[in-house]
C-alpha cells in the first residue's frame, strides 16, 4: 500500500533506527536545550509571560506587515543601505550574482543564515566562480560534509568531535587530534584569512527594526560581526516577516529567541546595523556598501492563508524541535526539507510547496508539545493537520491512517462482537491479517472489548440525584465506552457520591484522530456534532467532564479552533473539565486515605494533551490525598505513542513510536516504581509494553480489586 | 522581560553587572578612576601574555591614562588612526583589543559598543583578548532600558552606525554541545568599570 514517497520515508526511518547513536546524541542535545530553557525561564521574574508578549508583537507586526515593510525600506535607505525586494529565491540570487560581478568580487564569507539556505544561494555563487565559505562552525562542518542542517540552532549536532576532526583534516591536509581544543585551533586558523580577505560578507538577520532601518544579527561565535564589518560589501538576506516596528519589539525578541533556544539571555553578540560605516580612516579599496535583500518567496501567500499565517510568527529559536518526540529519533534530515522540525512542516509547505512538506508531515504524531514550548505560541499541530489535510486531498490517506480514523466504528463493532473480537485480538494469525488489512501492528496488545458498552449500561439505569445543584454532562470517548466501561461506571459512582447528577448527552468520540491524520472536514463535523449536543447542557449550567485527556483537550482547545471560535464552542470549552480537576473541585480537599494504596510506589505519566490543561497535577493530587506515594516521572517529551500513531503497523507507527518512548520507559524502570499511573488509555498500552510494569488508571487504584 | 530592580543605589547595579558578566565566563573589575583603569588593563594584558594592544572607540579623556597604564606594563599600544588601506591586517596583528562601551546592561552582563567606524568593531572582535571599558554611571539595570538608548543613538547617527551588544567571550557549542570559548572572536573577555563620577 505504501506509496513511493512513503517508501522513501520508511527507509529513512529504518536508517535512523539502525543508528541509535545519532538519535542519542540528538536526544542529549534536545534534553539540554529543554533543561537550559526551563532553568533560564524559572529565573525570569515573570516566567513564561514573555510568550504572550512575543505573540502579541508578532501578531501585530504580521497584521501591519505591508506598512512596516514600507517604513523599513524608507528608514534603511535613509541610512544609505540599498534595499531590494525579492519576489523569490531566483530574484535574490540574480541580484547577488550581479552585485558580485559589478564589484569584481572573488569571495563571499557567510554567517549562519537559514534564509540563504532556503533559497539555496551557495551553488549558483560557486558556479559563478566565487569562493563561498560558511563561517558559523556548525554550518561550516555541514558545508564541508555536504549536508543539510540537522537542527535549526545546532545544525551539526549529529557530528562527534572525531567526525569533525576528520572533516577538517581532509580539508586542510593536517593531522588533527579528535579533541575540541585542537579542532578549534585549526578552525580559527582556517577561517581567519577567509574573514580577512572576503570581498562580500553575507548574513541573514534575526530582526529588522522599521523605526530605524536597522537589522539585528544574533550570534554567539562572533562570526556575524567579522563578516559584517570586514568585506567592503555587506549583503543581508532577510525574510519579510522579520520586520518589527520598534526597538522595544526587537529587544523582547532578542531575549525570547535565545532563552527558548538554549537558555541564554541574550546571545553573546547582538549586532544592530544601521547602514554601512567606513572601515578606518581615508579611502579604502572599494566603496563600502550595505545591501538588504528582503525576501518574499511565498510569505505573502502564507500571510493571506488563514491556515498558514501563524507560521510567520516563528522567530527560529528551535525550541519546537527540542521537544518533538519523533524528530528526536529521526533528526532533521528526515524530519525536514530545508527547514527542519515541527515548524519545518508549515514553512516547507509555504516556501517549498505542499508536496515537499507532505513528504515528511506524517512524522508528526500530533502530540501538541511544540505548541506548548513555542515562544510565539504558534499552533503548529493545527497547521500541520492543515498540511496533512491538503496533502491527503491530493494523495489520499494510507490504509492504517484510515483505520485509526475509524477507530470509533471498529470499537463499536468490536464491542458488539466482543467474545469473537477478543479471540481475534489474541490470535496470532488474525493479528497478522489485521496488520496487513487494517494496518494495525501485530506486536501491539490491544485492550479487549467489553460485552456491554458504557452507553448501553447508562441507558438502562435510573439516574440518581435528579435536580441536584451540580449537573455533570459526561464525555466518555471510545476507551471507557467500549473497552473499559467499568471506568465509566466508576466515574458515575464518584460523581454521584459527591452529590452530582450525571447525564450522558448523545455524543461521538472525540474525533482527534481526524486532526492527527489530517481529515479536517470530518474533524469539523465531529466537533460541530459534539458541541451542538453539549452546548445546551452548558447553557443550562451543566459542567462537562471528560475522562480521557485527549477528549478534554478537544473540548477545551481543539473544538474552538476547528469551529473558528464559535460562541457555542467557547461555551463548551469554558464549562469543560478534566475528570480529576472536577473531582478535586467538588471534593474540596476532603478524602479518606485508602488502604489499598499503602506501601506501593507509583510513577505518574502525564499525557501530552494534558500539558495545557494542568499537566496531570489534579490526578496526582487526588491520589496523594488518598495516601498514595506518587512520583511524577517525565522526560519532558512524549511517551511516543502519539494517540493511535503507535498502533499503526511498521516504521511510521509502531517502530518509530517505540524508539521515541525508549528513554521514558527506561526512566520508569530506573525509578523502581511498583506500577505506573496514567489517565490516558493509549499511553497505558505503550508504557505497559515498554516497561513490563502494571499500568493503571487512577480510578482503578481505588475502585477496582486491590492492586497486588 | 523585567528583572527585579533593587533601588538601594547604583552600587547594586554595578555588582549585578559584574556578577552576570562573571557568569558568562567574562572577568569584571571595578576601579576608582581612569589611571587605575589603565593600570588594570596593563596588568590584565601582561598576565594574558599580550604584547600589542589595539585601541579604539574610547572617550578622549580615557585614552592617555590607558596608554600610560599599558606602557607601565611594557605593552605596546596602537591607538590609531587606522588608515583604511592597512585594515583589517593592522588590527589583526594585535593580541589584545581595548574599546570603550557607551553603556552596559546589568541584567544581561552586556557591554554596548557604538561604532560609526567599523575599525572599532574589529578591535573588539579580532584579537584573542578583549577589554571593554565602561563608566559605572552608564550601567543601566534592565535589558529593556536599552530601548530608549538605542533610539537615541540611532537618532544621533543618521548614516552608518552599528551598535554591538557584547556579553562575554565568543562561544560555540557546535561540537557535541560542549561550550568552547573563542572560536572566531575573543577567547578572553574583561570588563573594566570605572566608578568615578558616580551619581
Ligand atoms: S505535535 Fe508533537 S509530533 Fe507533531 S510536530 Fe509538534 S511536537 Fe512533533
Ligand atoms: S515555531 Fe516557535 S518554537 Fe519553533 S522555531 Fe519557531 S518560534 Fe521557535
Amino acid at each position: 500500500m505504501a506509496s513511493q514517497r512513503n517508501k522513501a520515508l520508511y527507509a529513512k526511518i529504518a536508517d535512523a533506527l539502525e543508528n541509535p547513536d545519532r538519535s542519542r546524541a540528538l536526544n542529549r542535545c534536545m534534553q539540554r536545550g529543554r533543561d537550559n530553557r526551563s532553568r533560564a525561564i524559572s529565573a525570569l521574574p515573570d516566567g513564561l509571560e514573555f510568550r504572550n508578549r512575543v505573540k502579541a508583537i508578532k501578531d501585530r507586526c504580521t497584521e501591519q506587515q505591508e506598512s512596516l515593510l514600507e517604513k523599513f525600506v524608507v528608514t534603511a535607505r535613509e541610512r544609505g543601505a540599498k534595499v531590494f525586494l525579492a519576489r523569490d529565491g531566483a530574484a535574490a540570487i540574480d541580484y547577488v550574482l550581479e552585485l558580485a560581478r559589478a564589484r569584481n568580487a572573488k569571495s563571499v564569507a557567510k554567517s549562519k543564515s537559514l534564509t540563504t539556505e532556503e533559497i539555496d544561494i551557495n551553488d549558483p555563487l560557486l558556479d559563478a566562480g566565487l569562493r563561498v565559505v560558511e563561517t558559523d562552525l556548525g554550518e561550516l562542518i555541514l558545508q564541508l560534509a555536504h549536508e543539510r542542517p540537522y537542527h535549526l540552532v545546532f545544525p551539526s549536532v549529529h557530528k562527534m568531535a572525531a567526525d569533525v576532526a576528520e572533516i577538517f583534516a581532509k580539508e586542510t591536509g593536517q593531522t588533527i587530534p579528535p579533541d575540541i581544543p585542537s579542532i578549534m585551533k585549526v578552525v580559527r586558523a582556517y577561517l581567519r584569512p577567509i574573514f580577512l580577505n572576503a570581498d562580500i560578507g553575507m548574513t541573514g538577520a534575526n530582526i529588522g527594526v522599521a523605526e530605524s532601518g536597522t537589522i539585528v544579527i544574533e550570534t554567539n561565535e562572533g562570526n556575524g560581526r567579522l563578516v559584517s564589518s570586514i568585506g567592503d560589501c555587506h549583503v543581508c538576506v532577510m525574510g519579510v516577516e522579520k520586520i518589527v516596528d520598534t526597538f522595544e519589539d526587537a529587544l523582547e525578541l532578542v531575549l525570547a529567541h535565545p532563552v527558548s533556544a538554549s537558555g541564554q539571555l541574550p546571545t553573546t553578540y547582538v549586532t544592530w546595523m544601521g547602514g554601512r560605516s567606513p572601515l578606518g580612516a581615508g579611502e579604502g579599496k572599494a566603496p563600502r556598501e550595505s545591501h538588504i535583500i528582503i525576501l518574499d518567496n511565498g510569505r505573502a501567500a502564507m500571510r493571506d492563508d488563514p491556515g498558514m499565517r501563524e507560521a510567520l510568527n516563528c522567530i527560529r529559536c528551535g525550541a519546537c524541535m527540542n521537544i518533538c518526540p519523533t524528530y528526536s529519533v529521526v533528526g532533521g534530515h528526515t524530519f525536514g526539507y530545508i527547514y527542519p522540525g515541527p515548524i519545518g512542516i508549515p514553512w516547507t509547505a509555504g516556501v517549498h510547496g505542499l508536496e515537499k512538506a507532505g513528504d515528511f508531515a506524517a512524522l508528526c504524531i500530533s502530540c501538541g508539545l511544540c505548541k506548548e514550548i513555542c515562544p510565539a505560541k504558534i499552533d503548529m499541530p493545527m497547521m500541520i493537520a492543515e498540511v496533512k489535510h491538503r496533502d491527503a486531498c491530493v494523495h489520499g490517506h494510507s490504509r492504517s491512517e484510515q483505520t485509526m480514523m475509524a477507530a470509533d466504528d471498529f470499537a463499536r463493532l468490536g464491542s458488539a462482537l466482543a467474545p469473537f473480537a477478543n479471540r481475534t485480538l489474541k490470535n496470532p494469525l488474525a493479528r497478522k491479517a489485521m496488520a496487513s488489512i487494517l494496518g494495525v501492528d501485530e506486536r501491539r496488545n490491544l485492550p479487549p472489548f467489553a460485552k456491554e458498552s458504557f452507553t448501553r449500561w447508562f441507558s438502562r439505569r435510573t439516574s440518581r440525584n435528579e435536580g441536584a445543584a451540580h449537573r455533570v454532562a459526561f464525555f466518555v470517548d471510545v476507551f471507557a465506552n467500549y473497552n473499559r466501561p467499568d471506568l465509566g461506571v466508576a466515574v458515575v459512582d464518584r460523581l454521584e457520591a459527591l452529590g452530582c447528577e450525571v447525564v450522558l448527552p448523545e455524543q461521538k468520540s472525540s474525533g482527534y484522530p481526524y486532526v492527527a491524520y489530517g481529515d479536517l472536514d470530518r474533524a469539523r463535523e465531529v466537533a460541530a456534532y459534539n458541541v451542538a449536543r453539549f452546548a445546551p447542557c452548558a447553557e443550562q449550567g451543566c459542567d462537562i467532564v471528560a475522562i480521557e485527556p485527549t477528549a478534554a483537550y478537544c473540548l477545551r482547545e481543539t473544538y474552538p479552533k476547528l469551529l473558528h471560535h464559535s460562541r457555542k464552542s467557547l461555551l463548551v470549552s469554558d464549562h469543560s473539565y478534566e475528570l480529576f480537576a472536577y473531582l478535586n473541585l467538588r471534593e474540596g480537599g476532603a478524602a479518606a486515605s485508602d488502604d489499598r494504596l499503602r506501601g506501593k510506589r507509583f510513577g505518574f505519566h502525564v499525557s501530552c494533551h494534558q500539558r495545557p490543561l494542568g499537566s496531570g497535577r489534579d490526578a496526582q493530587e487526588w491520589l496523594r490525598r488518598r495516601g498514595a506515594d506518587v512520583t511524577l516521572i517525565e522526560t519532558g517529551t512524549c511517551c511516543g505513542m502519539g494517540g493511535t500513531f503507535g498502533l499503526k503497523a511498521g516504521p511510521l507507527g509502531y517502530d518509530l513510536s517505540k524508539a521515541a518512548g525508549e528513554s521514558l520507559c527506561a526512566m520508569f524502570l530506573e525509578a523502581g516504581v511498583d506500577a505506573i499511573v496514567t489517565e490516558s488509555s493509549v499511553c497505558a498500552i505503550q508504557l505497559r509494553e515498554g516497561t513490563g510494569l502494571p499500568v493503571f488508571h487512577p480510578l482503578e487504584l481505588v475502585a477496582g480489586p486491590p492492586f497486588e | 522581560m523585567h528583572a527585579p530592580m533593587n533601588d538601594s543605589g547604583h552600587q547594586d547595579v554595578v555588582s549585578a553587572f559584574a556578577e552576570r558578566y562573571h557568569a558568562l565566563a567574562g572577568f569584571a573589575h571595578v576601579v576608582q578612576n581612569p589611571a587605575e583603569a589603565g593600570a588594570k588593563a596593563g596588568q590584565i594584558l601582561r598576565e594574558a601574555g599580550a604584547t600589542l594592544a589595539a585601541m579604539a572607540g574610547l572617550p578622549e579623556d580615557l585614552v592617555d591614562p590607558i596608554v600610560q597604564g599599558l606602557a607601565g606594563a611594557g605593552i605596546d599600544c596602537d591607538s590609531g588612526p587606522f588608515p583604511s588601506v592597512e585594515l583589517p591586517g593592522r588590527i589583526d596583528r594585535a593580541s589584545a583589543g581595548i574599546t570603550g562601551a557607551d553603556f552596559a546592561i546589568a541584567q544581561s552582563g552586556t557591554l554596548v559598543e557604538v561604532a560609526t567606524n567599523d575599525a572599532v568593531r574589529l578591535v573588539s572582535s579580532l584579537p584573542r583578548t578583549h577589554i571593554g571599558i565602561v563608566r559605572a554611571r552608564d550601567i543601566v539595570p534592565r535589558f529593556d532600558d536599552a530601548a530608549p538608548r538605542l533610539r537615541e543613538i540611532f537618532n544621533a547617527h543618521g548614516g552608518g552606525c552599528t551598535v554591538s551588544f557584547i556579553s562575554g567571550p565568543s562561544r560555540t557549542g557546535d561540537i557535541e554541545l560542549k561550550l568552547t570559548l573563542g572560536v572566531h572572536g575573543p577567547e578572553i573577555a574583561h570588563a573594566i568599570v570605572i566608578a568615578d563620577g558616580e551619581r
